[in-house]
């Protein structure tokens, strides 16, 4: 029997389905894992709705889109506040709803801060799995609905309704807090101070603020030009610009520095390249990397230990489970 | 009565749909509603800012190229 269907009314910039932590450990077959861009806020959605804490959900960028349901279904909706509404009545984010077959669901615009919101269904949003994933790698043409956003007219298959309660919400405290500016904990290297740059540039790279570039995406989050103070005048046999290393793989979170130009590799950025990593954002930080907002935003690194940034994972994790979620 | 069309979207705002090309709207002109006014350079894409009015330009906000919020005026029809 089927468990009907998601369907997609107006797909707005750029929606994907996405799940947590999509496809680790796959680099070697070329595959960067893809996944939420803020993992926080998928989770938390999926939380609401009674759902496995990593299931697929909708990826929204900047809102503006509509969605229906074929069948009852409870929703929640987090991330970049935007105006949320069932059938044209204003309805609370970080909130479970339960919402009738055929009801009209639409997010709207973002006014910022934050860039992304998350829509879990009860029950998931069941598209095919790729080695192991539902989510959509958006530069591949892979997984998720098709390989690409959805857009206007496509039917996403819905999992079986799980009934969860309405009026589940996330506790206020537990909320993320979205910036224009942000700080963002990043941990040094793997090609950092003494071998690559000088002390001067990793404080180059930590102390000032990096505006977000319009072109950031999920495949990167583009800062802007900037001269480091480099350890070595050239990359040897690697090439000429003190940045080139010979090809080696990539995190998720890399600050890669390509020539004078930082970029933040995100979820479906390259698996492997030949630019130094100078720093590399706390997993557990990196959910706001998700919520950046091309044009307006900057960002300040702060610097910490591999410790510290396990902690700071830690901690975020421990924020996702019943003791946050009250109910009314 | 005025009424101003808005971009949906962040980004860097282009009049004209390609630097060869006459400007999609100037002042004085007639837009109908379902027509493109500008193009937004936002993610490595180009997203068209389709009015949703009709009536005459009176006004263009923003110059070519600027940098624009999301819900920022372009235009000004009466």
């Amino acid at each position: 029997m089927s468990n009907g269907t998601l369907n997609v009314i107006d797909g707005g910039l750029e929606t994907t389905v996405q799940d947590y932590p999509g496809r680790p450990g796959k680099l070697a077959q070329g595959y960067f894992p893809s996944g939420a861009m803020d993992h926080f806020g998928l989770r938390a959605a999926n939380l609401l709705v009674g759902n496995g804490l990593g299931d697929a959900a909708l990826e929204v960028t900047l809102g503006a889109v509509k969605f229906a349901l074929t069948r009852d279904a409870t929703i929640a909706v987090t991330g970049a506040e935007a105006p949320l509404q069932v059938d044209g009545d204003e309805i609370a984010m970080w909130t479970t709803h339960r919402v009738p077959a055929g009801a009209e669901i639409a997010i709207g615009v973002a006014p910022g801060p934050g860039f992304r919101q998350y829509l879990a269904v009860g029950g998931t949003i069941d598209v095919p799995e790729l080695f192991g994933s539902r989510s959509t790698y958006t530069m591949g043409a892979l997984g998720g609905h098709e390989g690409r956003p959805v857009k206007a007219g496509d039917e996403l298959p819905l999992g079986e309704d799980n009934d969860a309660d309405a009026g589940r919400r996330l506790a206020e405290s537990v909320r993320p807090s979205y910036a224009r500016d942000w700080d963002i904990e990043a941990v040094r290297g793997p090609q950092a101070t003494p071998d690559f740059l000088t002390e001067k540039g990793m404080q180059t790279l930590f102390g000032r603020w990096w505006p977000v570039d319009r072109n950031s995406n999920r495949t990167g989050i583009r800062l802007e030009s900037h001269k480091f103070d480099w350890a070595r005048t050239t990359g040897g046999v690697a090439g000429g610009h003190p940045s080139n290393i010979l090809d080696n793989p990539y995190a998720v979170g890399s600050i890669n520095i390509n020539g004078d130009l930082p970029v933040i590799l995100a979820t479906d950025g390259p698996t492997a390249g030949g630019f130094v990593v100078a720093a590399t954002v706390a997993h557990g930080a990196f959910w706001k990397v998700g919520q950046l907002r091309p044009v307006g935003d900057r960002i300040q690194f702060r610097e910490v230990t591999v410790d510290e940034a396990i902690e700071i994972d830690t901690e975020l994790s421990e924020l996702l489970t019943e003791a946050s979620v009250e109910t009314s | 009565m005025a009424t101003t069309i808005k971009s949906p979207f962040p980004g860097t705002y282009y009049s004209r749909p390609n630097p060869e090309s006459e400007p999609y709207v100037t002042e004085g002109a007639e837009v109908s509603a379902g027509d493109t006014v500008g193009l937004v350079e936002i993610m490595k894409n180009f997203q068209e800012i389709v009015s949703e009015e009709s009536g005459r330009v009176a006004r263009i906000l923003v110059e070519n190229e600027a940098l624009i919020e999301a819900g920022q005026d372009i235009l000004e029809l009466e």
